[in-house]
């Protein structure tokens, strides 16, 4: 052993001192490196959640504090109304389609910027900007574009005469419209994550296999669905749940485009949730409807994790 | 040993005077402290329409009135789509202002508010009666209780654009509301210029669509409070709005938030909308020509009578838990007392519930150098007689609230304007709904 190399040891054993415990034994080492991350969901997402939970099971108002246990009555009070029902069609609509096209075309993304071409840094950084951007201030940008008055995409439209005034789409008047808005601007927010999820996925794929493949003949299409797909499913579905989550229970595009009109059309459970329990004051109801498709999501969460887990490949 | 005895006098004394020196001492050595002792009022606005009352409220009239009662006033300011959560974060942390202001009637916060029974009763005493509105809309009676206060409203008139409904017969605008559908058509024809009444999920639809029931003799509630929306009256209302969206509008109106009306009028689109005087103040400033074009007109007639709403109630809450209560029930009294200078900083956006406050309103408005002519806001001269609260014959209640902030009437015009539903169903539909949320506020008390 030479001078220095003992001298490191002299230094390490005597900073060591102290915590050299915790440093050497993994059951507390563990527990202790994960504490603040565990402390930090039990306060920020654990608390509020089991809040929640209480919140639905009582009588709860925004302005009252008395919390008197109520069973079921808030949910089966709701179940019922047209309002509700509509919002968990449309919350359906919203998330599914919403995931459908994100994954095919995070996929796109992701095995196009997986190539070598030039440019590519700037490539990524505008597919990452959407999600980097506060979401409430890129809505309020897709807000006037999709503007009955000052709409770009009309205007354009209009200065190639391909519309005139009085054929304007109204993007968030119409229904079916108004619903393909909402969507195409959550997708556009929720890419950015599904195409580095899955470009970490296609990353990882050994490339002896795509050479193989390769010297075999395989066809770029036989790439895809025989290779590529079935080696990334496992990451496609943390991408899908994820993003079937987010969609599930956000509403900041439907609150800023169109707090869920035309006529509730584009309403969905959180953003009925919010108009009933924060600006109605029906707390306990609100609650009750945000916390509606919990059972639902938490069961779908643990099946993809499961499947996930099942495709693995090690 | 007798000399060192202290007697109970001497023990007093310089007991007294080491105290006396202590808080003395401490309060020049450390001018923090002399500072803490002065007391403290936090007071949660809105961001107002009219920046310059801002200007007035936050660096002259708090200024002001703190120096006056030895209080540090300090004032937030909140965009109006945060009030109500707001108002849930401070219930839930009971902390917070002494002072809240909503723009809306707050029935929901009842219990979690201070009675301002004795405000209002001072301010009486004072500057003489308030109006129905006010009343109707911090008063609860079922509970008895001034669950808040109301100084100020906006009135919500007519806006029509005068150069296009004098070329159909109409310069001073429409009288009633089918000439706003017969003249609107016309305009809308021959123009392109649609009417601008939304039929959307936002506060200025709620309003707009009340301002038509009302006008048809149709109500969420009786005076009593009790649910009469499924009604013919409704039903007729309703059938009106579908003719008015199918001859004289355009889809955009299910697209509008509480600003698409303003920003259409300003951009010379639409012939007429149901606002405040926030549209032409704006014209005024930013499109001289556009303001010209621009003029008011009273509540439209309907059918039953000629009713407006008030735009925006200015209601302060005093919570239960605010640390200053005697501090905010003395700025409310002297404030109110004193409505003029809001009136005049506001530019005449907020009228005074309490009308002896502004004994020269009429003479003000009728001569306003911003305006196009300087008589442009005279018509508001008995805006006090015809603006009412939501919820009208009844008072805001909680459950009337919710039915506001849930959008189910505007969902209702729509809906049927729209022909996606028959407006028998489009009723059915609301009153089902109304129902269950009159149900659930009368369980919890409130009404």
């Amino acid at each position: 052993m030479g001078t220095l190399e003992r001298e490191a040891v002299v230094v390490t054993g005597a900073r060591r001192g102290r915590f050299s415990f915790l440093v050497d034994r993994e059951e507390w080492l563990g527990p202790l490196m994960i504490g603040p991350a565990v402390l930090y969901i039990v306060l920020v997402v654990g608390f509020p959640f089991f809040l929640a939970l209480f919140y639905s099971v009582s009588s709860v108002t925004a302005g009252s504090r008395t919390l008197e246990f109520v069973g079921l009555k808030n949910f089966i009070g709701v179940v019922g109304t047209t309002k509700f029902q509509t919002s968990l069609k449309n919350t359906f609509i919203f998330a599914f389609v919403s995931q459908a096209v994100v994954i095919v075309l995070a996929t796109v993304l992701a095995l196009a910027l997986l190539k070598d071409f030039k440019g590519k840094w700037v490539v990524r950084f505008l597919i990452l900007l959407p999600w980097v951007a506060p979401i409430s201030l890129g809505t309020i940008g897709w807000l006037w574009i999709l503007d009955s008055i000052y709409s770009v995409i009309n205007w354009t439209l209009e200065a190639l005469g391909l519309i005139s005034p009085e054929t304007w789409p109204m993007w968030l008047g119409i229904p079916h419209l108004a619903m393909g808005s909402v969507i195409t601007v959550h997708v556009w927010r929720l890419l950015p994550l599904a195409t580095v999820i899955l470009l970490g996925g296609l990353s990882s794929i050994p490339a002896d296999i795509h050479d193989a493949a390769a010297v075999d003949g395989a066809s770029f299409w036989r790439h895809l669905f025989q290779i590529t797909m079935p080696l990334v499913r496992p990451i496609m579905l943390v991408a899908l749940l994820f993003g079937l989550v987010f969609a599930f229970t956000d509403m900041i595009v439907i609150f800023v485009l169109t707090r869920g009109g035309p006529y509730d059309t584009t309403q969905v459970l959180a953003s009925l949730a919010f108009f009933t329990g924060i600006q109605g004051g029906d707390l306990a109801e609100g609650a009750a409807i945000a916390l509606f498709l919990f059972p639902l999501l938490l069961a779908a969460a643990i099946v993809f994790l499961r499947i996930a887990r099942r495709a693995e490949v090690t | 040993m007798a000399e060192e005895t202290v007697s109970r006098r001497d023990f007093i004394k310089a007991t007294g005077a080491g105290a006396l020196a202590t808080g003395i001492g401490a309060n020049i050595i450390i001018p923090g402290r002399a500072h803490a002792a002065k007391k403290t009022l936090k007071i949660l606005n809105w961001v107002h329409f009219v920046p310059p009352y801002d200007e007035w409220f936050n660096k002259k009239y708090t200024k002001e009135w703190g120096e006056k009662n030895d209080t540090e006033v300090i004032v937030d300011n909140i965009g109006v789509a945060g009030v109500n959560p707001r108002a849930a974060a401070e219930v839930s942390a009971q902390k917070g202002h002494d002072l809240f202001l909503f723009n809306w009637p707050p029935p929901a916060f009842e219990e979690q508010t201070v009675d301002l029974k004795d405000v209002y009763q001072e301010v009486e005493r004072k500057v003489g009666k308030p109006i129905e509105l006010a009343v109707k809309s911090t008063y609860n009676p079922k509970t008895k209780k001034y669950y808040a206060f109301s100084p100020s409203f906006t009135p919500d008139p007519v806006n029509y654009r005068q150069d296009l409904f004098s070329q159909v017969g109409l310069p001073n605008g429409p009288r009633t509301w089918e000439e706003v559908r017969t003249a609107g058509a016309k305009i809308k024809k021959q123009f392109g210029n649609p009417v601008g009444i939304g039929l959307a999920n936002e506060i200025d639809t709620g309003m707009a669509m009340r301002t038509i029931m009302y006008a048809f003799g149709a109500h969420e509630q009786d005076a009593a409070g009790n649910l009469t929306l499924n009604s013919k009256e409704t039903l007729e209302a309703i059938k009106f709005v579908k003719a008015l969206y199918g001859e004289t509008m355009t889809a955009e109106v299910f697209t509008w938030d509480a600003s698409s009306n303003n920003r259409a009028m300003l951009a010379g689109k639409c012939s007429l909308a149901l606002n405040a005087i926030s549209i032409t103040r704006t014209a005024e400033k930013d499109n001289p020509d556009i303001s010209r074009k621009i003029q008011l007109t009273k509540a439209l007639r309907g059918p039953v009578r000629a009713i407006g709403l008030e735009h925006v109630m200015q209601c302060y809450a005093v919570w239960k838990f605010a640390e200053n209560i005697d501090g905010a029930k003395k700025f409310l009294i002297d404030y109110t007392t004193d409505f003029r200078q809001a009136f005049v900083a506001g530019e005449y956006y907020d009228f005074p519930c309490f009308p002896k406050t502004v004994p020269d309103l009429k003479k003000l408005i009728a001569n306003d150098p911003k305006a196009h002519p300087a008589d442009k806001y005279k018509v508001l001269e008995d805006v006090l007689d015809w603006a009412t609260n939501v919820g009208y014959p009844g008072y805001a209640t909680a459950a009337v609230d919710e039915i506001f902030s849930t959008w189910v009437l505007n969902v209702m015009f729509a809906k049927a304007a729209s022909g996606a539903v028959s407006p028998e169903d489009a009723l059915k539909e609301a009153d089902a709904a109304a129902k269950r949320i009159f149900g659930k506020w009368k369980e919890k008390g409130l009404i």
